[in-house]
C-alpha cells in the first residue's frame, strides 16, 4: 500500500436525498495510468470534484502521497500535487494560449513573485510555457485567445495547462470526448509521453478502446459504487461490468 | 485663447474623473459588481485629507503634528492618512458586501445583495462624515497655494498638472499590474470564472481584497487631487464626481479600462467646455446627451464588449 499515489477510504457523497458516490475505495499506484469508467450518471464527475475539492466529503477519507486532503480547501490542493483538467473545457477563454498556462504556475509562485511585472521570474514563466507548449506541439498559438482555437486545441491546452503545476496526480475528466481520430491520437501521444515524466493519470473515458490503448488499470463506477478495479482486458470479460454497460453499447 | 484654456482645464479635470471611472470599471470588469460606495471613498478621502490640512480634527491633532513635524509637511500627513482611511473603507465593503456575494463555489447570480448593501455603505459614510463636521462646504487651505505655471499664454495650475501626470502614471501602472503581473492574470482569471481560479490555485478570498486595495487607493489619489484643485470639500463631493464619472465609463464601455480613460477625459474636456459656453446650471446636459447619443449607437459603449452581464467578463 506504501505505493500507492491516491487513495479513497469509503468515500461518500449525497446531494440531497440522492446518493452519488456510496463508500467508494481504492487506490491508484505511483506512476500508473488508471482509468475510471462507467455509464452516464455513474458518478465520474462526483467523483473528480470530491478529489480536486469543489465538493466536501460526506464520509471517508482521500489521501495523496500519505498526506490527508479530505478537508483541504481547493486552491491548496494544487499545492500538494494535485491537477485536473475538465469534462466541459474550462480555459479562460479571453486570455490567450501562453497566458491560460501560465495561469496552471499559480499554484507553484511565491507571494512577491507575484507582483513583479518583469525580470528574471517573469521570463522564466513565459519560456516554461511557451516550452511546454511547443513539447505538445502546440506551439503555433501562443498569442491567440483560446475562444478562437479549434476544440481538440482546447482539451489539449487544457492539458498542457494542468502540467504547469508539476502535478504528481493528473485527473483528466473525458478528455478525448468529442475529438476526431487524428487529435485522440495527439492526446495518446502527449498523455503517453506525460506518463513517460513520472506523473500518474486518472482518466475518465468512455471509449473502451482508448482505455486499453492508456491504461493498465480500470476502476468501473456504476451507481455511485465501485464494481470492479483490474486490468482493461479482465473488466471486458466481466459480468457485472458487462451488465452494466447493457443497452449502452458502450463496451465494444 | 480663452477656449484653449478651457480645454486645458478640461483635460486636467478629466484626470479626476478617470481615476473614479477607473476604479468603478474594475470592479465591475474584475468582480462583476458595481461598488455604489466608491463615491463614499473618494469623499472620505478628500474630507481626512482637508481635516489634516485645516484644523477638522481638533487642536490637539494639529498641536501634536506641529511639534513633530517641520512646517508645510503636513500635506504628507494628510496624504497618507487619507490613503489609509479609503483604503480601510474599501476593504471594510469588501468584507461586508462582496464576499456574500458569492456562496461557496455557488454562481455569481445574487448581485442585489451587494449591490444594494454597498449603496448602504455610501450612506452610511456620507452621514458619519456629516455628523462629525456637517454638511456645509469646508474650505481647504490649500499646501500649493496658487502656484501656476504660463506655458504660451495659458495658465496651467501646478496641482491640476500633477493631477493630470498622476493619473496617467497610476492608470499605466494599474494596467502593468493586470496585464503582465501574476496576481494580475489571477485576478483577470477571477473575471472570468472564478470557480475554476480556485481550483487552478487561485486563492480567490485572499486576492479579491487587493481590487479593492487598488479601488480605495485610486479614489484616495482623486479626492485628494480634487480637494487641492477646488479647495472645497463637503460630504456630498463624491456623489457630484462619481455621477460624471460613471458617465464617462459608460460612454467608454463597462469594464474596459482604456474605455473608462477615455470616457474620463471626454466628459471632464465637455464639463469644462460646457460651463464655457453654457453655464454651470446645465452642464449636466451636454456630458448626459452624449452619453445617450452613445448608447443609443453603440450600445457597450466606445470601447466595450458585450459579455458583460452575463456574469463573465
Ligand atoms: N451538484 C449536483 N447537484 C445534484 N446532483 C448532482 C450534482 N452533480 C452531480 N449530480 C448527480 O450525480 C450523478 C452523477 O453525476 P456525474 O458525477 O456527473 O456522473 P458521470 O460523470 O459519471 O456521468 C448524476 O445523477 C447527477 O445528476
Ligand atoms: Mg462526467
Amino acid at each position: 500500500m506504501s505505493q500507492s499515489l491516491l487513495e479513497l477510504q469509503s468515500v461518500s457523497k449525497s446531494f440531497g436525498g440522492l446518493r452519488v458516490i456510496n463508500d467508494v475505495s481504492f487506490a491508484v499506484e505511483k506512476g500508473s495510468r488508471t482509468a475510471l469508467i462507467g455509464p452516464n450518471g455513474a458518478g465520474k464527475t462526483t467523483l473528480f470534484n470530491l478529489i480536486s475539492g469543489v465538493y466536501d466529503l460526506d464520509a471517508g477519507s482521500i489521501s495523496i502521497d500519505g498526506m490527508d486532503i479530505s478537508h483541504m480547501p481547493a486552491h491548496k490542493r494544487c499545492r500538494f500535487g494535485l491537477s485536473r483538467s475538465f469534462q466541459n473545457i474550462r480555459l479562460m477563454p479571453h486570455l490567450s494560449t501562453v497566458e491560460n498556462v501560465m495561469l496552471g504556475q499559480h499554484s507553484r509562485s511565491s507571494l512577491p513573485g507575484q507582483l513583479f511585472p518583469i525580470g528574471i521570474g517573469r521570463n522564466r514563466s513565459v519560456r516554461e510555457a511557451e516550452d511546454a507548449l511547443q513539447s505538445a506541439g502546440l506551439n503555433t498559438y501562443p498569442g491567440q485567445i483560446v475562444a478562437d482555437l479549434p476544440y481538440g486545441v482546447q482539451k489539449r491546452i487544457e492539458v498542457v495547462r494542468a502540467l504547469m503545476a508539476k502535478p504528481k496526480l493528473l485527473l483528466l475528466d473525458e478528455p478525448a470526448a468529442g475529438l476526431n481520430a487524428t487529435e485522440t491520437d495527439a492526446l495518446l501521444d502527449l498523455l503517453t509521453q506525460i506518463s513517460a515524466t513520472g506523473v500518474t493519470l486518472l482518466v475518465v473515458e468512455h471509449d473502451m478502446h482508448f482505455v486499453s490503448r492508456l491504461c493498465q488499470d480500470v476502476v468501473v463506477l456504476n451507481f455511485g459504487e465501485k464494481i470492479f478495479h483490474g486490468t482493461p482486458q479482465s473488466a471486458q470479460q466481466e459480468p457485472a461490468v458487462l451488465e452494466a454497460y447493457l443497452g449502452t453499447d458502450h463496451v465494444a | 485663447m480663452l477656449l484653449m484654456q478651457q480645454i486645458v482645464n478640461g483635460i486636467m479635470l478629466g484626470g479626476v474623473y478617470v481615476m473614479v471611472a477607473v476604479a468603478f470599471t474594475l470592479t465591475i470588469g474584475m468582480l462583476n459588481f458595481l461598488n455604489f460606495t466608491i463615491p463614499a471613498l473618494f469623499m472620505v478621502a478628500a474630507m481626512v485629507f482637508w481635516a489634516t490640512m485645516s484644523g477638522g480634527f481638533g487642536e490637539g491633532f494639529d498641536s501634536l503634528f506641529g511639534s513633530v513635524l517641520p512646517v508645510g509637511m503636513q500635506w504628507v500627513v494628510g496624504v497618507l492618512l487619507a490613503l489609509i482611511a479609503a483604503t480601510l473603507c474599501s476593504l471594510l465593503i469588501e468584507r461586508f458586501t462582496y464576499r456574500y456575494m458569492k456562496t461557496r463555489y455557488g454562481d455569481a447570480t445574487e448581485h442585489a445583495i451587494p449591490l444594494v448593501s454597498s449603496l448602504g455603505f455610501l450612506i452610511i459614510f456620507e452621514h458619519i462624515v456629516i455628523m462629525i463636521w456637517g454638511t456645509d462646504p469646508m474650505s481647504l487651505n490649500s499646501p500649493f497655494g496658487a502656484a501656476t505655471w504660463r506655458v504660451g499664454g495659458l495658465l496651467i495650475g501646478v496641482p491640476q498638472l500633477i493631477s493630470l501626470v498622476l493619473s496617467i502614471a497610476i492608470v499605466a501602472a494599474l494596467h502593468l499590474l493586470l496585464k503582465r503581473t501574476k496576481t494580475g492574470r489571477a485576478l483577470r482569471s477571477i473575471a472570468e470564472n472564478p470557480d475554476t481560479a480556485l481550483l487552478l490555485g487561485v486563492d480567490v478570498q485572499r486576492i479579491v481584497p487587493v481590487v479593492y486595495v487598488v479601488t480605495g487607493l485610486l479614489c484616495a489619489i482623486a479626492g485628494i487631487l480634487f480637494a487641492i484643485n477646488y479647495r472645497t470639500v463637503g460630504p456630498y463631493i463624491g456623489e457630484q464626481v462619481a455621477t460624471i464619472a460613471i458617465a464617462g465609463m459608460v460612454l467608454g464601455g463597462l469594464g474596459n479600462i482604456w474605455g473608462a480613460i477615455v470616457g474620463g477625459l471626454i466628459v471632464g474636456l465637455l464639463e469644462a467646455l460646457a460651463t464655457y459656453w453654457f453655464g454651470a446650471d446645465i452642464v449636466k446636459v451636454p456630458i448626459w446627451g452624449l452619453l445617450l447619443l452613445v448608447l443609443v449607437i453603440k450600445p457597450t459603449g466606445l470601447f466595450g464588449q458585450s459579455a458583460i452581464g452575463k456574469g463573465k467578463f
